[in-house]
């Protein structure tokens, strides 16, 4: 590392491969921290977790039970042991609660004054932040299992929503209307999600083992289909031709540059495609566990060389090479298994929850000082 | 400056490899401690030594599945990649055998034609097998071939697919396609798929349900298996059927519950 930081010094690297290293070197030591906490608010399985973007301050969870919390995650007191506190929460006693499972919460990509939860209940509800209370409820005739809002949008405000219906609808948050639908699925829509590098591309995923991405500014249907054989048509039996996994599809995640997307599904595969061509880059994960019946929400780091995949298996979270496939890890700490985690970018952080009610954070392991340092420390300290 | 072209990851090298009792990383066996891209044609080879020859009296060529090399390497993605580069070049063949649509077969060209062609002696599709192997394979690396592309692309007639069908170089896929297939290879996907659940039967009786890799392949088979016990033992680490744990007394395998 010290040759590093004298690179940067006298100019010979650009200040950002320091950062990098930096970065790559703390999510390579993520573990479970005894002195970081989340307050345990949820009395039944976490379905989902989002971290805001504009500061990476407050997070939002869905829980299974309706109940919507939010925390703070900055250390403001003195000490190194801290419990990240709940600032307030959606809970049972509201009179707008949710009132069966939240699938998906996410923030406003652009502040957080606002955001936007959908349930099992059939509903998508804009919530308004300082008072809690829903600005706008969407209807839908199915189980909503996903929505997403584009972090990128400057020219729209739409929502994707996938739900129980084949068709994919965008909500639009400006004008409340919903009468833009993607036809082209014949299975329920298990998870969306818009690419961070254009703010019209749209991907999503679904039970016919299809994953289609498109344009929402196109009349006419899906740009492409992803086709996990790249078109060799004589290496699947004749039904998996055309599909990107050969069981349901139930997990996306573009990477940040937008470049590849992953996906995840039930076939137990994870695959790595180019999101410009469509082409399967034929990574090889192995086996990644994959039982749920609805999505899975897994993510990538960011700001690190080579990046790596955070994926819920099981009752541990996975962390494979993003381009080598190799698994690097498993973060073993839950109890029961865990349905989401999120990646905190600026101080490369994970935040996984699960059925067991927990929500845990893995941070980096700091280098401990060496045994002179400290001898000559505490030496000070009594001078 | 060469700096600027080195990767990140040449300064992890040492950080990035976490040696505990649960690393999947690394497998020592055969002298593989990682290091240099993996020889996939030498560990192909060692494989076939372990495929019995004398059980199907010399009618089927070695047969190796892909599978059983992620037990020797760890990078999946470079092994693929290198299969990939040999199958282009024609050295070696891939088959679907048809239980999984994940498992392929792996088998040297050299030894499949010798195999088919000393099978098909005598018989009256010699010739139509001969003009197969000499026309289609060397150009054609494909696992499956529809009707239009025997017909149209390779020019052979109806009565020749179905000699070819007979003699068992293709097996019907689905109405108008065939996979391409080893001859007589009916037994072994018997014997193989027996084994496998009589091998893994052995892991999930053991006390919890786990086993040293050196244990398991001193045990004594019952007849049920009848492939070599280290063949069945890399194809259920390659398939992830088992865990593999690095202990202080070695490889420890423990079933996968799924």
């Amino acid at each position: 590392m010290l040759s590093f930081l004298i690179a940067r010094q006298t100019g010979v690297d650009e200040p950002v491969r320091l950062r990098r290293a930096e970065s790559t070197r703390r999510v390579l030591s993520l573990e479970l921290n005894h002195d970081r906490d989340v307050e345990c608010i949820h009395g039944n399985g976490i379905n989902t977790i989002d971290i805001e973007v504009i500061e990476g301050r407050y997070m939002l969870s869905g829980g299974s039970d309706g109940v919507i919390v939010i925390y703070d995650l900055e250390n403001n007191s003195k000490k190194p042991h801290y419990t990240c506190k709940a600032v307030c929460t959606v809970g049972r006693s509201s009179r707008y609660v949710h009132k069966f499972s939240v699938e998906t919460v996410q923030w406003y990509p652009h502040d957080t004054g606002m955001f936007v939860s959908s349930s099992f209940d059939k509903t998508m509800k804009v919530w308004d932040t300082e008072t809690l209370k829903p600005a706008e409820v969407f209807q839908f005739e199915g189980n909503v299992y996903c929505h997403h809002m584009s972090p990128i949008a400057r020219k729209h405000g739409l929502i994707a929503v996938g739900t129980k219906d084949p068709k994919v609808q965008l909500c639009d948050l400006k004008s409340g209307s919903r009468i833009h639908i993607l036809q082209g699925h014949r299975g329920e829509v298990l998870s969306v999600k818009w690419s961070p590098r254009y703010e019209h591309i749209l991907a999503t995923a679904s039970t016919d083992s299809r994953v289609r991405v498109w344009d929402v500014r196109r009349a006419s249907g899906s740009l492409f289909t992803l086709d996990q054989h790249n078109g060799d048509k004589s290496k699947a039996s004749s039904e998996s031709v055309n599909t990107a996994h050969d069981g349901r599809v139930n997990g996306l995640c573009f990477t940040d540059d937008g470049l590849y997307l992953l996906t995840a599904g039930t076939d137990d595969r994870m695959r790595l495609w180019n999101s410009a061509t469509g082409e399967n880059t034929l990574v090889n994960y192995g086996k990644v566990v994959n039982e749920s019946r609805k999505g899975v929400k897994f993510t990538v780091s960011r700001g690190c060389s080579p990046e790596f995949v955070f994926v819920p298996c099981g009752s541990s979270v996975a962390m494979y090479g993003l381009h080598t496939g190799e698994l690097v890890t498993m973060l073993r700490g839950h109890y029961n298994n865990v349905d989401c985690c999120e990646f905190h970018p600026d101080y490369q952080e994970l935040y996984s929850g699960g059925k067991d009610c927990n929500i845990l954070a893995w941070v980096p392991v700091l280098r401990h000082p060496d045994t002179e340092d400290e001898g000559a420390d505490s030496r000070q300290l009594f001078n | 400056m060469n700096r600027k072209r080195t990767l990140m990851p040449d300064a992890f090298r040492t950080k990035k490899r976490r040696f505990g009792a649960d690393n999947l990383i690394g497998n020592p066996e055969h002298g593989d401690v990682q290091e240099g891209p993996p020889d996939v044609k030498a560990t192909l080879q060692y494989l076939m030594t372990l495929f019995p020859r004398k059980l199907f009296n010399d009618s089927l060529p070695q047969i190796v599945l892909k599978h059983q090399l992620y037990s020797l390497h760890s990078d999946k993605t470079l092994v693929d990649k290198q299969v990939n580069e040999l199958r282009d070049q024609g050295e070696l063949l891939m088959f679907q055998l048809g239980f999984d649509s994940d498992t392929f077969a792996l088998v040297f060209s050299v030894d499949y034609r010798a195999k088919v062609l000393a099978g098909e002696a005598g018989r009256a599709t010699l010739g139509t097998v001969e003009k197969f192997l000499d026309k289609v394979l060397p150009c054609c690396s494909d696992l499956s071939f529809s009707k239009d592309k025997m017909l149209k692309q390779f020019l052979f007639t109806d009565a020749e697919i179905t000699q070819l069908v007979k003699s068992g170089v293709l097996t019907v896929r689905d109405a108008g396609s065939w996979w391409l297939s080893i001859p007589n290879s009916g037994r072994f996907t018997k014997y193989f798929i027996q084994g496998r659940k009589a091998v893994l039967g052995m892991v999930k009786k053991s006390k919890y349900n786990e086993i040293l890799k050196t244990d398991l392949e001193e045990r004594r088979t019952t007849s049920h298996v009848k492939l070599h016990m280290k063949y069945h033992v890399h194809d259920i680490i390659g398939a992830e059927l088992v865990e593999c744990i690095q202990t202080t007394s070695g490889t420890l395998l423990r079933f996968v519950d799924t």
